[in-house]
């Protein structure tokens, strides 16, 4: 379960977080709506300690984000914004790299990432150099990369920025199977589409405030509004960032 | 903290590093360079020494001028017949100079003014510059012999000619400059520390950045010690291999020199070589300590390998001082990194063998700095503007 508290975060003259609170529930997906520059990197990187708000709190099952760092990273398993690989390993030993680093177990450590790459579908890549990989095998790699440590709580920003449809796709099923294994996925998007295609619970951001959360079907009611995207805009008041 | 962490950063950084042509290049042409570069410089100084040697100078018109030809021959000029056109001689080298005497020349000398005499030179050609110095300065002693006679049989002192009288000391004899060459040595292996783990640094840095690595590599429960630990060892490693393998082609390339033609006993024996890569071992760590933290410093990636070029030259900096403060070695140098080891390096080179005192301090320094530089990467490592480059 991943829990914040009214956090809060400026940079210089710009407020990028105001105040955003919002529970995301084991066994459920929890989506983060809102433009671009609303604050949702910025929220899910104080989510993973990288970042220290300058009020409020984020924890991951219990284990507050700036006190007990390895305790939420251990439970945490991160897509950030940022997913470069290292292009002279292959896929496997980009892998095994954060693996160890996550301290599983060697054989445990093999074992689960041909289930991974079994699930991911990327056999054949496993054990070539990542260098001249496509956008979605790059993907791939990553979201082993991220969760080669079977952690309980799954964070992915923006995850399906760049991929073409079959990888969309692919990242979809991925994500319904991590809720259905009972864990807490946590995803932002700019995309309406894909946050009422994929989230149990929508928690809309603009211009760093949480403005409206709920499922998408709630979200519609206290709108009025019959279509989601126009309930979206309704909520946010600009059609800024909305496009596909 | 974990020291396995360290160790699997250590591994993955390493396997990373040789897979890199780049990495692998810098870390290799510069050790084959530097010493390739020292039997150049005494190949020249050995073929310098032939200067000693009689200059054979074609002369045309010698019939014209039985004294001047007298003379340059007492002063180790061999005055030869002239070639057929000298002026394409000397154009190809044939001859390094022509001295032309034209006819005119007894008559205008027996009326005593300035006789005219054409030395044909091709200042392109560095070989034939000495030789040309020489019959310059011969035919300037010649005139001035002849002035201070003329001076002289009309009642003048001919010291009222010459208000000043410079002369030229040269001390340097080839030992010496052998000696100083020798002496580069230290500087090449101090600068191959600083090359060997250059692109591992940069690439583990800002390179890390760079490629959008390092938010995913900083949310692993890991102590960012151990992460910046082990990016130092591997570039530590680096720079160590680097100084082998620039001691290692130093001995060969001084072996392969003729040394005793310059009257110079150098033993670079492997001893010696041994002792050279344990003076620097420390050093390597030091250096891997600064390009960490420089690197992580800078903006981007090549940022960091434009910073990290200019500290390539950091370890001539002690030598230079050395040079123009014109100091001798002495104990407080000792706790002076880099400086510390160039002294150590210089008195093994000279014969003097190894100061276990000296050693100590100085490797205890360079670790310590070294050290420093690693635990301040790891506080940068925790600083957003670091982890996101904004």
């Amino acid at each position: 379960m991943i829990r914040t508290e009214s956090l809060h975060k400026r940079y210089g003259e710009k407020l990028a977080v105001d105040d955003v609170s919002f529970t995301a529930p084991d066994g459920r997906i929890t989506g983060l709506l809102g433009p671009n520059g609303a604050g949702k990197t910025t929220t899910l990187r104080m989510i993973s300690t990288l970042v220290r708000p300058d009020r409020g709190r984020a924890e991951v099952d219990g284990h507050d984000a700036q006190t007990d760092r390895d305790g939420v990273l251990r439970r945490l398993g991160i897509l950030p914004d940022a997913r470069g690989l290292y292009p002279r390993l292959t896929a496997r030993e980009n892998v095994r790299y954060f693996g160890r680093l996550q301290d599983v177990a060697e054989d445990e450590l093999e074992r689960e990432m041909t289930r991974l790459f079994d699930l991911l579908d990327m056999g054949e890549l496993a054990d070539r150099r990542v260098h001249g990989f496509s956008q979605g095998e790059r993907m791939k790699v990553a979201i082993a990369r991220a969760l080669i440590h079977r952690p309980q709580n799954v964070v992915l920003d923006e995850p399906t920025n760049g991929l073409d449809v079959m990888s969309t796709r692919a990242m979809r099923d991925l994500v319904r199977r991590l809720r259905d294994e009972g864990r807490c996925v946590v995803f932002s998007s700019h995309v309406m589409q894909e946050v009422a295609a994929l989230c149990d619970e929508i928690v809309v951001v603009a211009r760093g405030r949480v403005v409206a959360r709920g499922t998408p079907d709630a979200l519609r009611d206290q709108t009025g509004n019959r279509d989601l995207e126009e309930a979206f805009v309704a909520i946010i008041g600009s059609e800024e960032g909305l496009g596909a | 903290m974990k020291l396995r962490h360290a160790m699997v950063v250590l591994r993955k950084e390493l396997v990373d590093a040789l897979r890199d042509k780049r990495s692998l290049l810098s870390a290799l042409v510069f050790p084959l360079v530097g010493p390739l570069l020292v039997v150049v410089m005494f190949r020249m100084i050995i073929e310098q020494q032939d200067v000693d040697e009689p200059v054979q100078l074609p002369v045309v018109g010698a019939e014209h001028a039985p004294g001047l030809v007298d003379f340059l021959e007492r002063h180790e000029i061999e005055v030869m017949p002239p070639p057929d056109d000298p002026h394409e001689a000397v154009r190809t080298g044939a001859a390094k100079a022509v001295l032309v005497i034209p006819a005119e020349y007894p008559t205008r000398f027996r009326e005593g003014r300035a006789a005219e005499l054409e030395l044909l030179v091709d200042r392109s050609r560095k070989e034939s510059r000495s030789s040309v110095q020489r019959v310059e300065r011969a035919v300037e002693g010649f005139s001035g012999q002849l002035g201070t006679m003329r001076l002289l049989a009309r009642g003048v002192d001919p010291q009222l000619a010459r208000p000043v009288a410079l002369a030229r000391v040269d001390l340097a004899t080839p030992q010496q400059r052998a000696a100083d060459i020798l002496g580069m040595i230290p500087m090449f292996v101090a600068m191959a520390a600083f090359i060997g783990g250059l692109y591992v640094a940069t690439d583990g840095t800002a390179g890390e950045r760079e490629r959008g690595s390092l938010e995913p590599l900083l949310v692993n429960p890991v102590d960012r010690r151990a992460l910046a630990g082990g990016k130092w060892l591997a570039t530590a490693a680096l720079s160590a291999g680097s100084v082998v393998l620039t001691l290692v082609t130093s001995g060969i390339a001084l072996r392969q020199t003729p040394l005793s033609e310059l009257g110079i006993d150098v033993q670079f024996s492997a001893m010696d070589a041994l002792q050279l890569a344990i003076v620097m071992l420390p050093m390597s760590l030091l250096a891997a300590g600064l390009q960490l933290v420089v690197a992580t410093f800078a903006r981007s990636f090549r940022e960091a390998q434009t910073y990290l070029s200019l500290f390539m030259f950091l370890p001539m900096l002690p030598g230079m001082y050395m040079t123009t403060a014109s100091l001798d070695p002495a104990p407080w140098m000792s706790f002076v990194p880099i400086l510390g080891q160039q002294v150590l390096m210089t008195a093994i080179i000279r014969g003097e063998g190894l100061d276990p005192a000296a050693l100590a301090i100085a490797s205890t320094m360079a670790i310590a700095v070294g050290l420093m530089c690693v635990l301040w990467t790891a506080r940068l490592f925790g600083r957003e503007r670091i982890i996101y480059g904004n």
